[in-house]
């Protein structure tokens, strides 16, 4: 079918034209629509306006009164292992625990930033507890809501586009334009559900029998009732995170450090030691064997430091609770082998 | 790369533009460039794959032509370089696994080593698709060319490379060879294409993906829970797999190029036969001219056509992996293929008998879900590696499930089908004689143009947070 160039290149623009305008429905659609009481997410990248917790600025006196030596961040992994008042003791300095169950590095270096940092305080070091892959996993337990509201301000920039990079890509800057200009990213977080909600209207009546259903459907469908997944499978979903070029730069290590060194803080990471096998520490992939190598050199080449406990033959699996996690009963055990490997930095930040 | 990634859009649109700038030959260079490019993005190694068959295959056929006592051989050079890659990378562990059982079974306890190495994307189909050049050589019914560049070109084509639709030489390569002009009707129709194709992957594939996925990742599925997954399962691949084609369609159009269609809305099919007339449309044809005519084809009869029909559908079923689930697959609708024949054969018809004109579409609606519903047993066979779970599937009562269990199957059945109802409607548009090509008249275009939008405003706002890859580069 012969079509004369004049009228073609008109259909073409046409068609271009009605593609890239129609989308500014949506812009009508979301002004019609009446959201629900809520505030625009200190992470937009992924999450709509939605209600939040206040910022909670009372850990900020407390550093400022407590002026500690030494603070402790992390999730249950260092709450399981340090013994503050060993920890102090042993120190000779006050030992101040910022911790969380649950959080992430995420957690982590809003601790570091909005409150060790905005505090002013000089502690001699700064511990920050993770397992494996955590550090550069900025994406790993984002949406424990309740911690991270309470240490985020209105807006956090950076952590935004390094979440934002992490789960889009290079290009998510473009995507955030596109999103923004046709206003999707507003919409999308009450548009996107509309299809389950029809659906659950439509077999379920009333608002609080449909909760109710749709609970029980998730917890029929829940982690509980999955296969479980083949060792082989686990592995190489894990050597996968285990990708540490990759990652860094989508990741929120290199905010830390940088905080860090902007303000003469001394940090140093600790990688606890997971849960030992057969008597021996857990199996160490090649490619985690490689991450772990440049971590490291990462660290130490921007003047922080790292602690790796895994292979240290004196935490056995007797100390273990369930888990990762260190029994209460080994928890002092635990601190006193902490601070004798680090000793050479307890003496160096003895003598500042 | 992928189709889905802004990198790909940025990669394309740069491109086409420098394309477009460039004379036929420079074209072609460009063209081999942009593919191997586009194929080692992530993976660099692969090229040396993709470059060795074409070195083979090429070298291959010139030998054919120039040696014609011994193109025989140089077939024999071409298939065992070709399915050594497949069956090295695709199905060496398969292999070795299942000899390590029946020799362990027998009480020579051997372990054969297991390759722990990425599977090359789409390797099945570019291997097949250099195998029809020589073959087609070898047959004299396609001459083999001098030009190394020009078979490179046709072997890596990007838009298609690396899941489809497999092209022919008789097809594809002249349109390499032959000077291109950039049409605006088929840069619209490839623009419309390819915003149906993307709308296809990011809202209904990877939507309905996530329901199947986590349907199939349970350990105690029931009735109504298990077949609603299937069903989303029979949605997402139909949807992923057409988008794929729809894209690779619609970006060779913007490039001067036309590949052929892959699928002609299977899903409305009224018998197996009419259903692999509709499905994987250039993987069929391959099998048919190559597998199936060679073996005898239906002029065998009897016996020796069933054994035919139900080899060539196994090979296919082992196209799509080393694993037995897909050979059951392939067995079953070799199997239905078979059945239906024999029906036909033992209660022959004579004339159908007139219907009343209300019957009619009745009685059409009936044979098409009649038709859907044994796919789906096929689906479930495909989607389900573990032959225990198989056998724990078909053996799910619908009485068994709990209420909870028939509204949960019913719940996620809707949702999948909300996000289908698209594809439905699209294809019975197709079927109801829309598909016609009329020329472009305001409405017809305000029309199209109207859906690209809804579509490009759908993925904004509706495209899944999980992006799932396209289920066929596992193959």
């Amino acid at each position: 079918m012969h079509v004369p160039a004049s009228s073609g290149r008109i259909h073409l623009i046409v068609l271009i034209v009605l593609t890239l305008t129609i989308p500014f429905g949506i812009r009508l659609a979301d002004a019609w629509h009446t959201p629900e009481l809520s505030v625009p997410s200190y992470l937009p990248a992924i999450e709509a306006p939605r209600a939040r917790e206040p910022f909670d600025a009372d850990p900020i006196a407390d550093l400022t009164r407590l002026n500690p030596g030494y603070v402790v961040i992390g999730d249950s992994m260092a709450g399981t292992r340090i013994d503050v008042p060993r920890f102090t003791q042993l120190a000779g300095r006050t030992v101040a625990p910022i911790l969380s169950a649950g959080s992430g590095s995420a957690y982590w270096y809003l601790v570091l930033k909005n409150y060790v940092v905005a505090s002013g305080i000089r502690p001699r070091a700064i511990f920050i507890f993770f397992r494996d892959t955590n550090l550069t996993d900025v994406t790993w337990r984002l949406d424990n809501h309740i911690s991270l509201d309470r240490v985020a301000h209105d807006r956090e920039e950076e952590l935004n586009a390094v979440v934002a990079e992490r789960i889009a890509g290079r290009w998510y800057r473009f995507e955030d334009v596109l999103e923004r200009a046709y206003g999707a990213a507003h919409a999308r977080p009450w548009m996107e559900p509309e299809i389950g909600t029809f659906v659950g209207e439509a077999m379920v009546p009333g608002r609080r029998r449909r909760a109710q259903f749709l609970d029980e459907l998730n917890a029929r469908l829940g982690l509980e009732h999955l296969r479980a997944m083949e060792a082989a499978d686990m592995q190489a979903a894990e050597d996968r995170d285990a990708d540490f070029r990759k990652y860094i730069d989508r990741s929120a290590l290199p905010l830390m450090v940088r905080e860090a060194s902007t303000h003469g803080l001394t940090l140093c990471f600790v990688r606890v030691q997971r849960r030992p096998v057969g008597g021996r520490p857990p199996y160490q992939s090649p490619a985690l064997q490689r991450y772990v190598h440049d971590l490291r050199a990462y660290i130490e080449a921007h003047g922080a430091m790292l602690r790796d406990d895994t292979g240290d033959s004196d935490l056995t699996l007797e100390m273990y609770e369930d888990g990762d996690h260190i029994a209460a009963a080994s928890r002092r055990r635990y601190t006193e082998i902490f601070v004798n490997r680090l000793a050479p930095l307890f003496q160096r930040a003895g003598t500042r | 790369m992928i189709f889905h990634s802004l990198d790909f859009v940025l990669f394309f649109a740069a491109f086409t533009t420098l394309y477009w700038c460039l004379p036929h030959r420079a074209q072609n260079v460009l063209l081999f460039a942009g593919s191997y490019f586009f194929y080692g993005y992530v993976h660099p190694w692969f090229l040396i794959l993709i470059a060795s068959s074409t070195i083979v295959d090429y070298c291959a056929a010139r030998g054919m032509e120039r040696w014609p006592r011994r193109r025989l051989h140089f077939l024999w050079m071409s298939i065992v370089s070709n399915f050594g890659l497949l069956g090295f990378f695709k199905y060496f562990n398969f292999f070795a696994e299942n000899v390590s059982h029946v020799l362990t079974a027998a009480g020579i306890p051997l372990g054969l080593p297991e390759l722990r190495i990425l599977l090359p994307v789409g390797i099945s189909f570019y291997t097949f698709q250099a195998m029809s050049y020589t073959i087609d050589v070898y047959r004299g019914e396609l001459h083999a060319r001098r030009s190394l560049l020009d078979v490179a070109v046709f072997i890596s084509f990007f838009p298609h490379l690396v899941a489809g639709p497999i092209q022919r030489a008789s097809y594809l390569l002249p349109q390499v060879e032959h000077s291109r002009r950039f049409a605006l009707d088929k840069a619209r129709t490839g623009f419309a294409l390819i915003c149906w194709g993307f709308f296809k992957k990011l809202v209904v594939a990877d939507n309905v993906g996530v329901i199947a996925n986590r349907v199939f990742a349970l350990a105690d599925p029931s009735f109504p829970i298990l077949w609603a997954g299937v069903f989303a399962f029979a949605i997402q691949i139909y949807a992923d797999f057409s988008a794929y084609t729809d894209i690779a369609r619609g970006t060779s159009r913007w490039l001067g190029f036309e590949l052929t269609p892959n699928f002609e809305h299977p899903y409305l099919a009224r018998s197996p036969s009419d259903f692999w007339r509709r499905w994987n449309i250039s993987l069929s044809t391959w099998f048919r001219d190559y597998v199936y005519l060679p073996l005898g084809g239906s002029r065998t009869g009897g016996i020796a056509w069933a054994r035919n029909v139900l080899v060539t559908f196994l090979l296919s079923g082992l196209w799509h992996g080393a694993s037995w689930n897909y050979l059951l697959w392939g067995f079953y609708h070799g199997l239905l293929l078979v059945a239906t024949r024999a029906r036909s054969i033992l209660r022959p018809a004579a004339e159908p008998p007139a219907l009343p004109a209300a019957v009619v579409p009745l009685v059409a609606f009936a044979r098409i879900a009649g038709m859907f519903v044994l796919t789906c047993i096929g689906w479930l066979l495909f989607r389900e590696t573990q032959l225990s779970a198989i056998v724990r599937d078909f053996g799910l009562s619908p009485f068994a499930a709990s209420a909870l269990d028939r509204r949960t199957g019913l719940y996620l059945f809707l949702v999948a089908l909300m996000y289908s109802l698209p594809l439905w409607m699209h294809s019975i548009a197709a079927e109801s004689g829309a598909r016609t090509e009329q020329p472009m008249r305001w409405p017809r275009l305000v029309l199209q143009g109207a859906a690209c939008g809804l579509a490009f405003g759908a993925i904004l706002v509706l495209r899944s947070r999980t992006s799932l890859d396209f289920i066929y580069f596992q193959f």
